[in-house]
C-alpha cells in the first residue's frame, strides 16, 4: 500500500542557513530561514525560479511563516519578536502590509497561522498565551486573548472554516478554542512531551498533533477524543500538514525524515529523507492541474520538491 | 558579564548580589585560600615581574609588531600623578575629589565586530559624592591604586585575590576588586599584568607536555592525575609540545575531571592537552592558550562547551576575548593579543542530541534527546540568545555563522544540553571525543561522519 513520490527539483542553497519555514500559495512558495530574507519561488515552472526576495525583513532570522489559502496575504515572525504582514499585488509582487506591534516584546510571539481568507492571524507565545488578531481592521487589533497554563506555545493552527484555534504546548498540552465564543472547547490529553505541531484537517473534523513523543495523535475535533496514533518517526516531529483532500498527512522530523500517512488506513505510505539535518518544515502545495506535490525544507539549507508518481 | 548587565548601569550592578560566573572572575571558596596563598607565595618569591612583552624568546613579543608599551617607571609615574591630584585636592580644601577612569564594563556586544576593539567609556568617581556608596567607591579605587603602586615600587606580583583579602570589609566582594583593577588598567591603557596584578590561576591543564623553567625546574602535564594549575609562561621557559597533536578546551571542570578519570585517558592523554578554566576563562588560561597557539600553530585547538547561550559565550571569550578586558588585547599596537582565531567548535551541537538511528517503526530506540541533560531554555537563556544574535560576530554575514545557526536552533527547539549528555553515547563522552578528535585531525570538517 505504499505510494511513490519522486524528487522533482531541489533548490540546493535556497537560503544561507537552516530553512525554518515554508508557506505555499497557489503559484509560489515563500521560504524563510536563519537569514533575514524571505524568498519566493515560482512553483508553476519546472525549475522553480526565484520570483522575489524580501531582503533584511527580520535581522535576527525568521522562525515562522504563514500564508492564507484563499487570499494573497502572508505573515512572518522573526527572532527579534516582530510579526510582519505581506500582501501580493495584482502583478504578483509581494509588499509589506503592516505589522502586529501591540506591545510585543522579543519572544512574545512564537508560532503563527493565517485564516483561509487572510483576515485573521493566530499566534502562540513563550508564556503560553494564544491570541487572534484581526488583519481586516485598522491597526490589526487583538480580538481574542486565550489564557493557558503558561507553558510555551510551540505551535498554533486555525481551522479552515475559521471557527477554531488550536495550540500545542511544551508541557504536552493541546487546546482547542472556539473563536466565535472565545471559549476553550477542548483540552486534549495524550501527549506528555512537547507538542511541536498541530494541524486541523481541511474539513475541520480532525486535529493532528505531534512532537517529542514521536507519534502523531489524531483527535476528533467535535468530541475531543483521541482516535488514532500514528507511530513510526524515529525523531521528534517538528511539522505536520494535511493534503487538500484530507486523505494524506505529511510529517517532518528532526532526524531529517518526512513521512506521508494515509488517514483512512492510518498507515505510513512513504518515507523520504531530506539529509540527516532537522527537517523543520514540510508542506503540501495546493493541488493544481499537476499531480500532488510537497516541499521539504530544513537544516541542509535546501528546499526539495516531490510529486506523486503517475499511475 | 551576564546579559542582565549588558545594558544596565555597571556601577549599580557592581554592588548588587554576586552574579554567577562573570567572565574573568569566579566565586571563591574559602578552602581555596591556602592554595591561593601558595600561589601568591610563588609569585612573591619570583622577583621577575610577569610581563607579556617578555613572553617570546629573546625578549621579543610573540604577537605582532612591537610598539612601545609603558614601562614600570612610567606606570608608577602615572599612578603617582593620579594620587597626587587627590592629595592636592585635599590640601586645597576642594569640596569634591574626583578620579577619572575609563571602563569597558557593561559594554554591549551589539556593535562589536570580530577583531575590532570597543572603545572605553569614561566614568567619574567622586568623594564625598552624592551618597555613602560614592564615598566608598572612591575609597576603594584609592586603596587599589595604593596597593598597585606599592607592588610596582617593590616589583612584586599581587593576585586580585590577595588584594581582596587585604580589605574584605571595604571591597565587600571579589568582583569589586576585579572590576576596578581592570578599569585602572583600562585607564592607563596597559594590560593588567603590567600593573603587577594577576588573576590567581584558576584553570587546570593536563596532557603530554613538559614546561622547563629557566631556573632548571620543570612541570610535566601528566604529573598529577587530576591536572595541574595552568602555569604562567615566562621568559626563558621552554615548552615541549612534541607529543601533543591536539588541544582541547573544556568548559566545565566536572567534564575535565571525567575525561582525566576515564580509562581511555591513558591513551588520549599521551596525544593531547586538555584545559579547563572552569567557566568563563581567566586571563592566565587564555594567555597560556595564546602562547600555545602562537608557538605551535600546527596543533589544532578545539572547544567542548555546553549547548546553551553561556556555552557559546564562553567559547567566544576563549576565541575572541572578553569585551570588558579588551585593553588586555591591545598591549602591542592594535594587534588583538589574547584570542584564538583558530579555535574549533567540537561540540555540543544540536545535531548531537537527536541522533536516533531511526529504525523504521522502532520508537523505543534510546536517543540522547530523552537523556538527562537535555533541558528547556529558561527565559534568561532565550533573552541571552536574542542578545547574542545581535553581536557583531553572530549577526547575519558575521564571522561566526555556525554560532548564529546553533543559537537559532536552540531557540527553535527551546532546548539546551550539557556536555554530559555525550556520556549517554555508546562508549561515553571520552570515546566520542577521541574519535571526533581523530576525525578532525584527519582534516575532515564533516560533523556528520560519526553519525
Amino acid at each position: 500500500m505504499s505510494k511513490q513520490y519522486l524528487t522533482l527539483h531541489t533548490l540546493p542553497d535556497a537560503h544561507p542557513s537552516d530553512v525554518f519555514a515554508l508557506a505555499p500559495t497557489n503559484r509560489s512558495i515563500l521560504s524563510a530561514s536563519g537569514s533575514s530574507t524571505i524568498r519566493i519561488h515560482d512553483t508553476t515552472q519546472a525549475d522553480f525560479p526565484l520570483l522575489q526576495s524580501l531582503e533584511g525583513v527580520h535581522p535576527l532570522g525568521i522562525h515562522h511563516l504563514a500564508t492564507a489559502r484563499e487570499a494573497r496575504r502572508a505573515a512572518s515572525a522573526g527572532f527579534e519578536g516582530k510579526i510582519k504582514i505581506w500582501s501580493e499585488g495584482e502583478d504578483g509582487t509581494w509588499k509589506a502590509d503592516g505589522e502586529i506591534s501591540d506591545q510585543l516584546k522579543a519572544g512574545d510571539v512564537w508560532s503563527i497561522a493565517l485564516s483561509t481568507d487572510g483576515k485573521y492571524l493566530a499566534s502562540s507565545s513563550i508564556n503560553g498565551k494564544i491570541n487572534v488578531w484581526s488583519l481586516a481592521e485598522e491597526g490589526n487589533p487583538k480580538i481574542r486573548d486565550y489564557e493557558t497554563k503558561g507553558s510555551f506555545g510551540m505551535c498554533v493552527d486555525l481551522s479552515r472554516d475559521g471557527r477554531f484555534t488550536a495550540s500545542g504546548h511544551e508541557n504536552g498540552s493541546i487546546y482547542v478554542f472556539d473563536n466565535d465564543t472565545g471559549r476553550l472547547t477542548h483540552s486534549l490529553a495524550g501527549l506528555v512531551k512537547p507538542v511541536r505541531s498541530v494541524a486541523f484537517s481541511p474539513s475541520t473534523t480532525l486535529l493532528a498533533a505531534a512532537g517529542d513523543s514521536r507519534t502523531i495523535a489524531l483527535y476528533d475535533v467535535k468530541s475531543g477524543e483521541q482516535i488514532a496514533n500514528l507511530a513510526g518517526h524515529g525523531g521528534w516531529v517538528l511539522s505536520l500538514d494535511w493534503s487538500d483532500t484530507g486523505e494524506y498527512l505529511l510529517s517532518g522530523s528532526h532526524d531529517g525524515k518526512a513521512k506521508i500517512w494515509r488517514i483512512e488506513t492510518r498507515q505510513c505510505v512513504a518515507t523520504h529523507s531530506h539529509g540527516d539535518k532537522p527537517l523543520w518544515t514540510a508542506k503540501w502545495l495546493p493541488k493544481s492541474t499537476r499531480s500532488e506535490m510537497f516541499a521539504l525544507g530544513g537544516g541542509n539549507n535546501a528546499i526539495s520538491f516531490y510529486r506523486e508518481a503517475a499511475g | 558579564m551576564m546579559d542582565a548587565t549588558v545594558d544596565a548601569d555597571a556601577d549599580e550592578l557592581l554592588f548588587e548580589p554576586f552574579l554567577p560566573s562573570p567572565p574573568d572572575s569566579y566565586s571563591w571558596d574559602p578552602s581555596e585560600q591556602n592554595l591561593d596563598d601558595k600561589i601568591l607565595q610563588g609569585y612573591l618569591e619570583d622577583s621577575q615581574p610577569i610581563s607579556i612583552t617578555e613572553l617570546g624568546e629573546d625578549g621579543e613579543s610573540s604577537h605582532g609588531p612591537v610598539t612601545p608599551v609603558p614601562d614600570r617607571d612610567c606606570i608608577i609615574g602615572r599612578i603617582e600623578d593620579m594620587l597626587e591630584r587627590i592629595v592636592d585636592g585635599l590640601l586645597a580644601g576642594n569640596e569634591q575629589l574626583t578620579i577619572n577612569l575609563k571602563t569597558r564594563s557593561g559594554l554591549s556586544r551589539r556593535h562589536q565586530d570580530a577583531g575590532t576593539i570597543p572603545s572605553a567609556r569614561d566614568i567619574e568617581i567622586s568623594y564625598p559624592g552624592n551618597n555613602a556608596q560614592d564615598a566608598r567607591r572612591f575609597t576603594i579605587v584609592v586603596r587599589i591604586l595604593e596597593l598597585i603602586h606599592g607592588c610596582l615600587i617593590d616589583d612584586v606580583i599581587i593576585t586580585k585575590r590577595d588584594m581582596y583579602y587585604r580589605h574584605p570589609e571595604l571591597f565587600g566582594k571579589q568582583p569589586v576588586v576585579d572590576r576596578y583593577v581592570d578599569d585602572i588598567a583600562c585607564t592607563l591603557g596597559v594590560p593588567r599584568s603590567l600593573l603587577n596584578v594577576t588573576a590567581a590561576a584558576k584553570g587546570l591543564v593536563a596532557g603530554n607536555f613538559v614546561l622547563s623553567r629557566a631556573d632548571g625546574t620543570s612541570m610535566r602535564g601528566l604529573s598529577e592525575p587530576e591536572g595541574i594549575l595552568v602555569p604562567t609562561i615566562q621568559a626563558g621557559d621552554v615548552l615541549d609540545m612534541s607529543a601533543v597533536h591536539w588541544i582541547l578546551v573544556i568548559e566545565k571542570e566536572a567534564t575535565f575531571r571525567s575525561v582525566l578519570s576515564s580509562p581511555l585517558w591513558k591513551v588520549l592523554g599521551t596525544q593531547g592537552l586538555v584545559l579547563t578554566a572552569k567557566g568563563y576563562p581567566d586571563v592566565v588560561s587564555r594567555r597560556f592558550l595564546l602562547h600555545l597557539a602562537d608557538d605551535f600553530p600546527q596543533i589544532s585547538m578545539h572547544a567542548l562547551v555546553d549547548l546553551d547561550p553561556d556555552g557559546i559565550h564562553i567559547m567566544s571569550t576563549y576565541k575572541h576575548g572578553s569585551l570588558r578586558l579588551a585593553h588586555e588585547n591591545v598591549a602591542h599596537g592594535n594587534t588583538p593579543g589574547v584570542n584564538l582565531p583558530n579555535l574549533q567548535w567540537i561540540g555540543v551541537k544540536s545535531h548531537h542530541i537527536d541522533r536516533a538511528s531511526g529504525n523504521e517503526g522502532d520508537t523505543t530506540t534510546a536517543t540522547l534527546a530523552d537523556a538527562q541533560g537535555v533541558m528547556k531554555l529558561t527565559a534568561r537563556d532565550r533573552k541571552k540568545a536574542h542578545h547574542m544574535l545581535e553581536w557583531g560576530i553572530c549577526r547575519e554575514y558575521g564571522s561566526e555563522p555556525a554560532w548564529r545557526a546553533e543559537l537559532q536552533r536552540m531557540l527553535m527547539l527551546n532546548i539546551k544540553a550539557e556536555m554530559q549528555i555525550l556520556d549517554e553515547l555508546p562508549g561515553g563522552l571520552v570515546l566520542w571525543l577521541s574519535s571526533r578528535l581523530e576525525v578532525m585531525q584527519g582534516g575532515s570538517s564533516d560533523d556528520e561522519i560519526l553519525f
